[in-house]
């Protein structure tokens, strides 16, 4: 467990938040700043009933990718304000050094909530990738989300937590060409997709997929076997919580090789993209296009 | 996968496909040596730990000592826990041992080269290797050429064969070239793969990252803009229990011939067209043709006598068990050399190795000429020290750059700080170690970060040079105490030239 410094007190402004930042550097009774070595800030949008998940994937996630982590907790309906809290993790990187990581989380109460971009922009690392993780349904079009887009270089969603599935995907299809997209859902299905893949040429006549795993992952599935074959391919899903199952025209597929990635795992694996992914895009569009079963 | 198949399969677009070894058997010469316990049976866990091995693999440690399959599992399973890097898991350790045998032999023994054809006959057929293998030789160099036409002799009918040749690749040019021979009778060119286990360490390959993927450092990497390259490859450690090989080889053949040249030629290269083995390969060996033999007074040897490492007396080099009381082996060489072309012409590199050094470190340190005119009235342009970019190769593995700043405060005073980058600051997954790479890029058919016999012969070439003007005078070894940085003799080259070794 890495050493961490937090602040004291809540910090009203991003002028505050950013002394606090550097003081806690500091390295204790030295004068010396801790060594930080970014490779991006990585931003999460996270409404308070995303709150418990969202720390927890944090927790994995800040060893492995040093960076500055702002998580930002729309409260609309409060009073306005913003309340900041920092927090400094230390980790020993060899030879007597240490290297530290900061995450910032900022409560944006009532209409601050509406223009978050002018929050975080000034607490962005200079010259380094932006991504941002949008925990539950975007608001598509809604001024936080607009906000933004405009700000960072890639968004990360998980369309698993969407309830209204082709619904959210015909909207999010119209995000593509402003910011590159990673959906979790998608990457959890990645080992399933090579599955697949293996089982060519006698996949290319597919006709029917059933899957047991969240109906994101069904989709998405189901979308990506459409836009690569270019062919109708007819979905049965089976709700699970996990994907543990693809039956190919009634005939089950091979489990894959290895074992499932942790979700800190996965969100780390966006993290290391920067492209677009076409493919995702054409198997969001087709799924946003199918027909009701 | 191939190419074609990637071709021809749409569900494979965007899938990012692994380069995935055929399955194969890899036969480990040396097996009861210490670099098979220390190097390559861990790496060959943190392969499996990471599912980078072809899933139809097997390994077959040969050598003379008499030992069950049973024993050399244990054994290296004590090995795997001691120096792995990854945790220990069971499963993953049975995945390896499943497909493990020891076989004993003689290196020209009939019988046991009847034995080893006859379980690697049998594990073709039990795992599905088709054939397919990788003959590592980790044997004592003398071994090489018996190994070689053994193995050469009893090729496989179907499947490829690689053969990947640990260091040092004969002794000097002739031996070398007598052993490419009895290679050549049997192997393609393509099929050899020599090891220079620093080409596998992430931080050298990073120096090819640094030079070619930042649009920033190229335009300067020449002798417009750079004083002198400084390369060091530092030792605390004495020669352990190596007196044999050591008092043969001594650093100029231990690591000058093969790390640091390698390191010169890496630092001083032309950019590859691509990042294929011959296009790198072709670019190295270039500058290995373009640096000319350094006279005599441009090259210093040395040897440590007692001194102190870490506060504890440590004994001369003289007095180590197995070495010569009269020996005059060198355990330290340093020397000034010139890429002679158009980029580096009048540009210095001067390299140094030595054992019982004051620190452990591999650096490359390129120093760039000083800004010509500071226009500040308080400072003089000596006081103004050169900006340095310095790789890490070992420890801290990562890059910094030092940089003149001014001093908060009145006036302008200027101090030199250094920005920082540090692997394991920046990337927390834990650097693989370099056998892992080489090994699996063996399996994979690349030969990009393996040394080709020309590079082999250019680099014996100039070390051989050396040696020879070595054999006209007897030095007064030892001539460095333990825990210093070397002979005063390695100090006097730089300041000849105005210059100074760098100390951290």
């Amino acid at each position: 467990m890495a050493p961490e410094v937090s602040s004291t007190a809540a910090l009203a402004s991003i002028r505050e938040i950013e002394r606090e930042v550097a003081m806690l550097r500091m390295a204790p009774g030295s004068d010396v700043p801790y060594q930080r070595t970014s490779v991006m800030t990585h931003t999460a949008w996270v409404p308070p009933e995303w709150v418990e998940a969202a720390e927890d994937v944090l927790a994995g996630l800040a060893e492995r990718h040093p960076s500055r982590t702002i998580v930002l907790v729309p409260e609309p309906g409060a009073q306005d304000g913003l309340e900041g809290e920092v927090e400094v993790d230390v980790f020993p990187a060899g030879e007597g050094r240490e290297i530290c990581t900061e995450t910032i989380r900022i409560q944006l109460r009532g209409n601050r909530a509406s223009a978050p971009a002018s929050v975080v922009e000034p607490l962005f690392l200079p010259d380094l990738p932006v991504f941002l993780r949008w925990r539950g349904v975007p608001d598509f079009g809604g001024a936080a989300f607009e906000s933004m887009l405009g700000v960072v270089d890639r968004l990360i969603v998980d369309s698993t937590e969407w309830p209204d599935l082709r619904a959210s995907y015909a909207q999010l299809v119209g995000v593509f060409e402003r910011v590159a997209v990673s959906d979790i859902a998608w990457a959890r299905t990645s080992r399933w997709r090579r599955q697949l893949a293996s089982l060519w040429p006698g996949i290319a006549d597919v006709k029917k997929i059933r899957v047991t795993g969240t109906a994101a992952q069904a989709e998405l599935l189901a979308g990506w076997l459409r836009s690569r074959l270019e062919r109708p391919v007819e979905l049965e899903h089976e709700e699970a919580d996990r994907l543990v199952a693809v039956d190919i025209d009634g005939e089950q597929a091979p489990f894959p090789p290895g074992d499932p990635p942790q979700p800190a795992d996965l969100l780390s694996e966006q993290l290391d993209r920067f492209e677009r992914d076409r493919i995702y895009e054409e198997a969001v569009r087709s799924a946003a296009t199918a027909r009701p079963e | 996968m191939t190419t074609a198949s990637l071709q021809d399969n749409p569900l494979l677009e965007g899938l990012e496909v692994r380069r995935a070894p055929d399955p194969c058997i890899l036969v480990i010469f040396g097996a009861s040596g210490d670099l098979t316990k220390r190097k390559l049976f861990p790496a060959l866990y943190s392969l499996a730990f990471r599912r980078l091995l072809p899933e139809n693999f097997a390994v077959v440690g040969a050598a003379r000592s008499e030992e069950t399959d049973e024993d050399f599992k244990e054994r290296m399973k004590e090995a795997v826990q001691e120096n792995a890097r990854d945790d220990f898991r069971d499963d993953v350790w049975e995945l390896l041992a499943d497909g493990m045998r020891y076989v004993p032999l003689d290196f020209a023994d009939e019988q046991g080269e009847d034995d080893l054809a006859r379980t690697l006959t049998e594990l073709d057929q039990q795992r599905g290797t088709r054939g397919n293998r990788v003959y590592y030789l980790a044997t004592p160099p003398v071994v090489f050429p018996t190994v070689v036409q053994a193995v050469g002799k009893r090729r496989a009918a179907e499947g490829w064969t690689r053969l990947i040749i640990e260091k040092p690749f004969g002794h000097d040019l002739a031996s070398a070239r007598e052993l490419q021979q009895v290679i050549e009778k049997y192997f393609d060119e393509k099929e050899v793969f020599r090891i220079d286990h620093y080409l596998g360490k992430e931080t050298v390959q990073n120096m090819l990252a640094l030079r070619f993927a930042n649009g920033i450092f190229e335009p300067i990497w020449n002798r417009q803009f750079i004083d002198h390259v400084q390369i060091t490859v530092a030792e605390t450690l004495g020669i352990e229990a190596r007196a044999d090989y050591y008092e043969r080889a001594g650093a100029v053949r231990d690591i000058f011939q093969n790390h640091l040249l390698q390191l010169v030629a890496i630092t001083a290269m032309e950019p590859p067209i691509d990042f294929t083995a011959d296009s790198v390969r072709n670019e190295k060996v270039k500058v290995l043709r373009a640096m000319h033999t350094p006279g005599p007074k441009s090259v210093v040897r040395g040897q440590y006598g007692r001194g102190y490492i870490e506060g504890e007396e440590v004994p001369a080099y003289r007095e180590e068990a197995g070495v010569d009381p009269q020996s005059m082996t060198e355990t330290y060489v340093s020397a000034k050399l010139y890429v002679d072309n158009w980029r580096w012409a009048d540009t210095p590199f001067y390299i140094r190795t030595g054992k019982r050094l004051a620190r452990r470190e591999t650096t490359i340190a390129i120093q760039f000429k000083r800004a010509p005119h500071p226009p500040f009235e308080e400072l003089s342009a000596e006081r103004l020290r050169p900006n340095v970019l310095l790789v890490h190769v070992q420890p801290d593995e990562g890059v910094s750059l030092a940089i003149g700043v001014k001093v908060p405060g009145q006036g302008m005073t200027i101090r030199t700080v250094h920005m920082d980058f540090l692997y394991g600051g920046a990337f927390r997954t834990g650097l693989p170690e370099a056998y892992e790479r080489l090994i699996l890029d063996a399996m994979l058919g690349d030969a990009t970060l393996f040394t080709r016999i020309d590079e082999v012969e250019e680099q014996w070439s100039l070390v051989d040079a050396i040696v020879a003007a070595w054999a006209r005078d007897r030095p007064a070894f030892p001539n460095y105490p333990a825990g210093t940085w070397g002979p005063t003799g390695a100090d006097e080259l730089m300041e000849r030239d105005g210059r100074s070794w760098r100390r951290r």
